[in-house]
């Protein structure tokens, strides 16, 4: 399995996928910091508080990373099938459920971890930046810190789930727009915030859909032994 | 007589029609099986489930003793293929993707690449991504990934598509190199009679998905040799000669004035100088090769095109 991934990683390149992601921190990082230096610039806050702060750079983390584990999707899975790459790689003596499974656990590790680094890195590099600067009011608790992180961890499994519903749409006709515009439905629903209110609090909305992610992984899988590559 | 591949009843449907009926065909092991038919007479289909990317609606395949199921994935190990189009990694330089395909057929010879690009006869091909390649490069490509791994079993789809005159006869040489110092045994399929009919062992007739005939390439040239063919005024009177007079009988009247005579002992000024005596005018007279060609063409028309 380890080796399969290896493989996979010799195909598409290892380096692009991390540049990518790369790119994608920098780009909330200059997004959120120029928001707060702005308002600071007026006198005013961007940010209640922290807590809001971790919320809003959450939000915004997932979300991307929810539409990037689609392009790997795209990539990894339904490249493959379209261009029929997957005929030679359903030639070789390994089995055709392995090989789908490896390039998902990619998809998936990759989307788990992003999450989470990006959640830590770009809330530090607010946080430090806002005690030089005094960009947020209010005061960072020990247990707002545990709280959020604890919140940020559960949401991130519910994510890393949700990011492979585009798969299913994805490979009812082996396209690659149709794979990206679901996982931006997806973002839609669960990402979209409206003040307080967001389908993500009501906690029963992303982890429904992180289980039915699951699900059609797992569909995806199941029945790939038997299918005809024409 | 046992066989290296054989199909009993193979069958496959899709969307309720038959593409592939109720196939009976039998690989020995060593040698070259050319499987002859047009454009979408099923022989892809075939292949591909032999190579179990297609699953069969109904029947069987035994292939090295054993019977292929849709778990069967160690005797892949032992095949070579190419089917329908070479499929690469475009991205990826013909050295790179030789190199994955070892990996993933757990083939550890470092040289077995190089040997192989050089018995394709590819070259100056490093740091070229194969999205660059020509339609013949990538054919000799996908013949070099194919044979890397020392299969026993080499199942070849239209492998010459794409290729220079040159290119084919490099590559039927190779082929039949392969099966002779190698003892590979070869899977081709065309629709060019041509090559098939130079490089075959047996050969498999497949039209409308079904196999009409399976034959051994020796009996075909027997029953095939040369014949004269004369064009007279009147062909039963010259009938009538050649039978009272020559005794020939294995001779046959194709039209009011056409005759083909199958006797070989006979030659062409031996028989217009005993039809001339007779009074017979003649035509037109000429010593033909039955061609394959016509056999097949025999074959593949008698198969039902003409409903």
């Amino acid at each position: 399995m380890l080796n399969l991934m290896r493989l996979e990683f010799q195909k598409h390149k290892l380096a692009t996928l991390i540049k990518g992601s790369v790119i994608a921190y920098l780009v909330i990082l200059a997004f959120i910091t120029l928001i707060t230096i702005e308002a600071k610039s007026r006198g005013e806050f961007a940010f209640k508080d922290y807590n809001e702060l971790f919320i809003i750079i959450n939000t915004i983390v997932r979300g991307t990373f929810i539409v990037y584990a689609a392009t790997l999707i795209a990539k990894f899975v339904i490249e493959e099938f379209k261009n029929k790459t997957i005929t030679v790689l359903f030639m070789y003596p390994i089995s055709r459920k392995k090989i789908i499974m490896a390039k998902l656990t990619i998809i998936t590790i990759f989307t788990f971890i992003n999450i989470n680094l990006a959640n830590l890195f770009l809330s530090g590099i607010i946080v430090m930046l806002s005690n030089v600067y005094d960009l947020i009011p209010g005061t960072l608790t020990a247990l707002s810190i545990f709280d959020n992180s604890i919140k940020i961890l559960m949401h991130s499994f519910a994510a890393t789930g949700m990011s492979l519903i585009p798969l299913f749409f994805g490979m009812r006709k082996f396209s690659v727009p149709t794979t990206i515009i679901s996982s931006l439905i997806i973002v839609l629903i669960v990402c979209s915030n409206n003040g307080d209110a967001s389908l993500n609090n009501i906690i029963f909305i992303p982890i429904t859909l992180g289980i039915i992610g699951v699900y059609i992984a797992y569909l995806a899988i199941r029945k790939i032994d038997k299918v005809d590559l024409i | 007589m046992t066989y290296l591949l054989k199909t009993t009843d193979l069958t496959k449907v899709f969307n309720g029609i038959e593409v592939v009926s109720r196939v009976n065909m039998h690989i020995r092991k060593g040698e070259i099986y050319g499987f002859l038919g047009p454009n979408g007479a099923g022989k892809t289909t075939i292949m591909k489930m032999i190579t179990n990317l297609v699953k069969p609606t109904s029947g069987e395949i035994e292939i090295f003793d054993s019977g292929l199921t849709s778990e069967s994935y160690e005797v892949l190990k032992r095949m070579g293929t190419i089917i329908e189009y070479p499929i690469f990694y475009e991205k990826l330089t013909a050295r790179e993707n030789l190199q994955i395909h070892c990996e993933y057929m757990g083939y550890y010879n470092k040289q077995a690449i190089d040997q192989a690009l050089n018995l394709v006869n590819l070259k100056n091909i490093d740091n070229k991504p194969v999205k660059e390649f020509s339609l013949g490069m990538k054919q000799r490509l996908g013949i070099a990934r194919a044979i890397t791994t020392k299969p026993e079993l080499l199942i070849l789809d239209e492998p010459i598509n794409g290729l220079d005159p040159i290119g084919i006869r490099e590559l039927r040489d190779l082929f039949q190199m392969l099966c002779k110092d190698y003892g590979i045994t070869i899977l081709i399929s065309s629709h060019i009679l041509g090559e098939i009919e130079q490089m075959a062992d047996t050969i498999g007739v497949i039209n409308n998905g079904k196999l009409i005939e399976e034959v051994a390439m020796d009996q075909v040239r027997d029953n095939n040799t040369e014949y004269i063919e004369v064009v007279v005024d009147n062909g039963s009177k010259a009938a009538f000669i050649l039978q009272d007079k020559l005794q020939i009988s294995n001779f046959k009247l194709i039209d009011a004035n056409k005759i083909r005579i199958y006797d070989a002992s006979m030659t062409q000024a031996e028989i217009s100088k005993m039809l001339v005596i007779h009074d017979i005018a003649i035509e037109a007279i000429s010593k033909k090769q039955s061609s394959l060609e016509e056999y097949f063409l025999k074959l593949i028309n008698g198969g039902g095109i003409h409903a």
